[in-house]
């Protein structure tokens, strides 16, 4: 049970900004965490960037499920976690989250903030509180408010994307995403088609 | 890319060299892993270190691997002369990259068996392995190999003592050494339970993993009811992050089974006064020790002791199957949905449910079973619980013969229940009969929507009515 990014974004006309986020990627080999790092930010900003406003939903990616909520006011947070964990503490934290940002943060610098110039400093502390999701608020107390059959659950990540749209494009296209991560995801693609060396 | 033999010839000693300065420079590493990166970088060495953790880059895999492996066999195959301190670094450098080559394994036995290598430093190759390899067979299979050379050492030293037992000065000496090697014996068996940790968290439903934590359990802390005890209760937390993963589940059976193995092995009164004290950290490697006790009990001939102390032990036991289906009842109701949860409590009422009728069996003319019950369960339920399970009617009858002493050792038990229950704020029964787990099915099929947690239940029931409520 794991919890390994939370993230807070603004979805723009076209593309979803980055504002904050936390990671936990203590269970990844060392090497390969900033390659992970950037490709949970990147497949935050895509899914923030094609679910639409107001809608809960849950992509699944591997042994990853993405929890992702856009708000009315275009503001949104995503939450990395493995399949194990709660997806109703998830959107707790979703909730408790987006409240208390747009709380501390105006909404005038929503559209053009970027984690640098953004002053919201409690990411990194829910997402180590809620690693254990029991220590966490009280489990039970949510779970009336959140009708769970309104999650859209999406079965891959190609559930997001357009005709003819494909996730190799997007990735090879992506400008966040370094060398060396490109090579990792390719790596990681072909290991799960056939057996390489290594 | 296309290098020439000679290139690839240097290029690769350059690589094993780096490698083994590496580990010189830093005796610290923690971690091995692989770079991805496609291309080499000009004039870099594809060995990268960084905080204790080593990297390969990617590119130079595919010269280094066959280049190591080639030419390891050829020096099998008595083709090529390699002298030992080539060896260890070519076999450190092969299985770093390919831990299952068993032919490089053997090759470190036969240089630890002649003094070249250390036991130590194979346990640390082996450890930075598995941090990329969490699964590797021939790993934890030259692990254990490496750790019956030490626990070999150690009976050496043991027997040599025996030896020299009425050379008086030579005595305290030994003493200390013996002592030496229990505390260094205490440093490994925590080491590799550190170890197994490491790589079941790496890697899930790590069976490799958990089945050499088994064996080192088993090899190098046999009978030694603290170490099972810390287990059980420091694996708790582990199982409660890890509620889909039927592995460490599994081992927590091993631990319960083991640990009702050594209740009735062992006078009960003195293993639950004070399991902590009784033993000593110093794993036994024989089981010596029980029929030392077990034979003085029979001198001192009191029958009567016997069967209290069968009766002391079986509620030791109950306490241990309790805690353990509270902790099972407690992550079904938090996790819902998750169906090694539920197999693990049938696992668990099944080997309780086996246990009680064992004991019964064994018990038949001493009452212990029935002076157990009426704690057992809760006042309330009692007449139900009469009804509902068949077999179990003398129980109830024997509330008449409960011993005082019995009575007080139930309230504590019963108490600390309560406060346990307290403190959650969750009520919810002790015992552990059928009709308590008829009711916790109940419980949940009234209170969940999960439908899957309604399947699960469903399963269960049928399981306890069709396997369970048919035996005699």
């Amino acid at each position: 049970m794991k919890l390994y990014s939370l993230s807070v974004l603004y979805k723009g006309a076209t593309k979803a900004n980055l504002l904050k986020a936390a990671y936990d990627l203590s269970s990844f080999s060392f090497f390969q965490r900033s390659s992970v790092q950037e490709f949970m930010t990147f497949t935050s900003a895509l899914i923030v960037e094609r679910t639409s406003q107001g809608t809960r939903a849950s992509v699944k990616e591997q042994e990853y499920l993405c929890h992702v909520y856009v708000r009315n006011d275009n503001l949104g947070a995503v939450v990395i976690a493995d399949t194990e964990y709660p997806q109703r503490v998830c959107f707790t934290l979703l909730d408790k989250v987006l409240e208390e940002f747009s709380r501390q943060v105006d909404s005038i610098d929503w559209p053009s903030g970027n984690p640098e110039t953004i002053n919201y400093k409690s990411l990194d502390i829910h997402l180590s509180k809620y690693q254990n999701p029991r220590e966490a608020d009280a489990m039970t107390k949510v779970q009336a408010e959140l009708d769970e059959t309104k999650i859209i659950l999406h079965n891959t990540m190609e559930s997001l994307l357009e005709r003819g749209e494909k996730l190799d494009d997007l990735v090879a296209k992506s400008e966040h995403l370094g060398n060396q991560s490109k090579a990792f995801y390719k790596t990681a693609r072909k290991q799960n088609s056939c057996c390489e060396i290594m | 890319m296309a290098e020439s033999g000679e290139e690839v010839d240097v290029l690769v000693q350059r690589v094993v060299k780096d490698l083994t300065n590496a580990f010189k420079k830093n005796p610290n590493i923690d971690e091995i892993g692989v770079i991805p990166c496609p291309e080499a970088r000009y004039n870099r060495s594809p060995i990268v270190l960084v905080e204790n953790k080593l990297g390969i880059e990617s590119w130079c895999v595919k010269f280094l691997l066959p280049y190591v492996h080639n030419k390891l066999l050829l020096y099998r195959q008595r083709k090529h002369w390699l002298d030992r301190e080539a060896l260890v670094d070519i076999t450190c450098t092969l299985l770093l990259l390919n831990p299952d080559f068993t032919t490089a394994w053997n090759v470190r036995k036969e240089l630890l068996e002649c003094g070249v290598l250390n036991l130590e430093k194979d346990l640390y190759l082996g450890k930075l392995a598995l941090t990329k390899f969490p699964k590797s067979p021939e790993t934890w299979i030259h692990r254990r190999w490496v750790l019956q050379q030490i626990l070999n050492q150690f009976s050496a030293v043991g027997c040599s003592r025996k030896q020299q037992h009425h050379q008086g000065e030579a005595e305290q000496a030994d003493a200390e050494r013996i002592q030496q090697h229990s505390d260094q014996l205490a440093r490994t068996l925590h080491q590799e339970m550190k170890v197994c940790s490491d790589a079941a968290c790496r890697y899930p439903s790590n069976y490799n993993a958990w089945s050499h934590r088994i064996w080192v359990l088993q090899h190098m802390a046999k009978g030694n009811v603290k170490v099972f005890h810390d287990e059980l209760s420091s694996m708790r937390l582990w199982v409660s992050m890890h509620v889909s993963d039927h592995s460490g589940f599994h081992y927590r059976q091993f631990l319960l089974k083991e640990l009702i193995t050594e209740f009735f092995q062992t006078p009960a009164s003195t293993t639950t006064s004070s399991p902590q004290h009784h033993f000593s950290t110093i794993p036994r490697s024989s089981p010596h020790h029980h029929n030392d006790v077990q034979a003085n009990g029979d001198l001192s001939g009191a029958e009567a002791t016997d069967g209290e102390d069968k009766l002391l032990s079986f509620i030791t036991v109950l306490q241990l199957f309790r805690q353990e289906m509270e902790l099972c009842s407690d992550l079904i109701q938090a996790f819902p949905g998750h169906e090694t949860l539920w197999s693990h409590r049938r696992h668990v009422f099944h080997l309780w449910h086996h246990l009680k009728r064992e004991h019964q069996h064994h018990c038949s003319s001493n009452d212990c079973i029935e002076s157990v019950h009426p704690n057992d369960s809760d006042p309330g339920l009692l007449g139900d619980d009469d009804q509902s399970c068949p077999g179990q009617g003398e129980t109830v009858n024997g509330q008449s013969h409960t011993s005082e002493a019995m009575e007080v050792d139930g309230a504590s038990l019963t108490d600390l229940h309560n406060s346990k229950r307290q403190k959650r704020g969750i009520l919810r029964p002790g015992p552990l009969t059928l009709f308590s787990e008829h009711n916790f099915i109940k419980s949940i099929l009234e209170n969940c929507s999960n439908p899957e947690q309604r399947h699960f239940a469903m399963a269960y029931k049928k399981w306890l009515d069709v396997v369970v409520g048919q035996q005699p």
